[in-house]
C-alpha cells in the first residue's frame, strides 16, 4: 500500500509550550485510523499541522508524496477536512457557502450534498452563524464529503453530533470504505466511535504517537493477566504496563503476551487467566503508564 | 441467510472479525446454515452491522482457510460441503471454549461445583425431554 501521509520528527509548540515533539507517523492508503488522545494531547494541532493550517516549528511532513506546505491543487482537491469548530465564513447562507466551495473542485457530488441536506433537515437559507453547533458541523461534513476526497480528516466528528447524526456518518464511512480505497483519520477521545470502523488505532500522548497498530491486533495483544498465587512486580513480567498485587494474586496488563514465558509459568504450575480488554481500557492503560 | 442473525459487540475485547468467525462457525456446526448456502456479501454485512468491510473480509477469509466456507466464483461465499461433517473432536473444541466461559462466570458468581453440575444436569434433562417430545 502506498503511503498517504508521512511525518518525520515533527515539532510544534504554542507560546513556548511544546505540544508535539519529535513525532513520527506514517499512514497508508486505505487505512481508517482512529487517533486517540486525552483532552489537550494535541490531536487538533497534529491534524492542523499536517494540513498546513498551523505552521510547524520543525520536521518533515509529506501528503500524497508532496511537501505538505506546497501541495499541488490536484492533491489539495483529494483532501476533505472537517474541523472541530466552524472555520467557514459565518455570514454566508448555507446555500451560498456550498456554491462558493463547489467552484474550487473539479469533482463535486450535488447528489450527495442534496441527500444529506435533506436527510439532516438543514435550512440552506440560514447563515452558518444561525445554525446550532450540531447543524453547523453537519454542513462541514457535507462540504468535506461532496468533493469525493481520497483522504478524509475529521477532528472530533462526534463532538457536536447527536447519536443519529453519528450513525449516519458511520454508515457513510462504511459505504465509502466498501467502494473506494479511501483513507480516513478521525480524532476522538470517545473510543466507541472508532471501534466499529477503524482498522488502526493511534494514541497521541506526551507529544508523540506512542502507539500505532491494527485495532484487531491491539485487542489481541493488549490483555490483562491474573496470576493466581503469585506476587510479581512489573519488572518480572515481560511487556507489562503495570502490575498490582492483590492478596495472593498479581493483576497486570501486558502489551503482548510472551508465549515462552507463559509456557514456563504454566510448567511451574502457575494458573494464569488471560482476559481481553476493551479499547477504552487499553487506551487508559497505555496513556497512564 | 440473514445478516440480522449476526450480533457483534464493538466494545468487547474480542476483535469483531473473531466474533463473526465464531458465530458463523457455530451456526454452521449447529445446522442453522445449510450446506452450499450463500452468505451475504461483505458489503451487506458491513453496511448492516456498520463495521469496516475489511473486518468482514477477514472473517470470511479465515473461515475459508479453515474449510468452513468456500468461495464461489461470482457468487461470493458459501458454506463448504464438508463443513458440517466436522469431526466430533472439533465440535467438542468449540463447546469446550464456551464451557470455559461458563465456568469462569460461575466462579465469579461464587457458585459451587455441585450447584453448577446440578444446574447443568437439569438443563441437560430439559433439553433431552424436549428432544423426546419432538420425536
Amino acid at each position: 500500500m502506498s503511503t498517504v501521509i508521512s511525518i518525520e520528527n515533527l515539532n510544534k509548540s504554542y507560546d513556548k509550550q511544546s505540544v508535539l515533539s519529535g513525532l513520527n507517523w506514517k499512514i497508508s492508503q486505505g487505512d481508517i485510523v482512529g487517533l486517540l488522545g486525552k483532552n489537550g494531547a494535541g490531536k487538533s494541532t497534529l491534524l492542523k499541522s499536517l494540513l498546513n493550517i498551523d505552521e510547524i516549528d520543525g520536521g518533515q511532513i509529506s501528503v500524497f508524496d508532496e511537501a505538505h506546505h506546497s501541495l499541488s491543487l490536484l492533491s489539495k482537491e483529494k483532501i476533505g477536512y472537517v474541523p472541530q469548530e466552524n472555520d467557514e465564513i459565518t455570514w454566508l447562507p448555507v446555500a451560498d457557502l456550498i456554491k462558493f466551495r463547489k467552484q474550487f473542485y473539479q469533482q463535486w457530488s450535488d447528489e450527495k450534498v442534496n441527500y444529506y441536506l435533506d436527510k439532516w433537515q438543514i435550512d440552506t437559507r440560514k447563515k452558518m452563524i444561525e445554525l446550532s453547533p450540531g447543524q453547523a458541523q453537519k454542513v462541514l461534513i457535507i462540504l468535506a464529503l461532496a468533493s469525493m476526497p481520497e483522504l478524509l480528516i475529521f477532528d472530533e466528528p462526534a463532538s457536536a453530533l447527536d447519536p443519529a447524526g453519528r450513525r449516519d456518518l458511520l454508515k457513510e464511512l462504511v459505504s465509502l470504505a466498501c467502494d473506494e480505497n479511501i483513507t480516513v483519520i478521525f480524532s476522538t477521545h470517545i473510543t466507541s466511535d472508532l471501534e466499529r470502523l477503524a482498522s488502526k488505532v493511534a494514541i497521541l500522548d506526551k507529544g508523540k504517537i506512542c502507539y500505532f497498530d491494527d485495532l484487531d491486533k491491539t485487542k489481541e495483544n493488549v490483555v490483562q493477566l491474573v496470576m493466581h498465587g503469585q506476587q510479581l512486580s512489573q519488572q518480572q513480567i515481560p511487556n507489562a504496563l503495570r502490575s498490582d498485587i492483590k492478596g495472593n494474586n498479581t493483576n497486570c496488563v501486558v502489551t503482548k503476551v510472551d508465549l515462552m514465558w507463559l509456557e514456563e509459568q504454566k510448567q511451574q504450575g502457575v494458573k494464569i487467566d488471560i482476559n481481553p480488554m476493551g479499547l477504552e481500557d487499553i487506551f487508559l492503560e497505555i496513556t497512564a503508564s | 441467510m440473514n445478516v440480522t442473525q449476526f450480533s457483534i459487540s464493538a466494545s468487547s475485547g474480542i476483535p469483531i472479525y473473531k466474533q463473526l468467525c465464531t458465530q458463523i462457525e457455530r451456526m454452521v456446526l449447529t445446522n442453522v446454515f445449510s450446506q452450499g448456502e450463500v452468505l451475504p456479501s461483505v458489503r451487506q454485512v458491513a453496511s448492516e452491522l456498520e463495521v469496516n468491510p475489511m473486518t468482514v473480509s477477514k472473517a470470511y477469509g479465515l473461515l475459508e482457510e479453515r474449510g468452513v466456507l468456500t468461495r464461489l466464483r461470482g457468487k461470493g461465499m458459501a458454506v463448504a460441503k464438508q463443513a458440517q461433517e466436522k469431526s466430533n473432536q472439533e465440535r467438542l473444541l468449540v463447546l469446550s471454549a464456551m464451557i470455559d466461559e461458563l465456568v469462569k462466570e460461575a466462579t465469579l458468581m461464587g457458585l459451587t461445583e455441585d450447584e453448577l453440575t446440578k444446574l447443568f444436569k437439569e438443563k441437560l434433562g430439559a433439553e433431552y425431554s424436549l428432544a423426546d417430545i419432538k420425536e
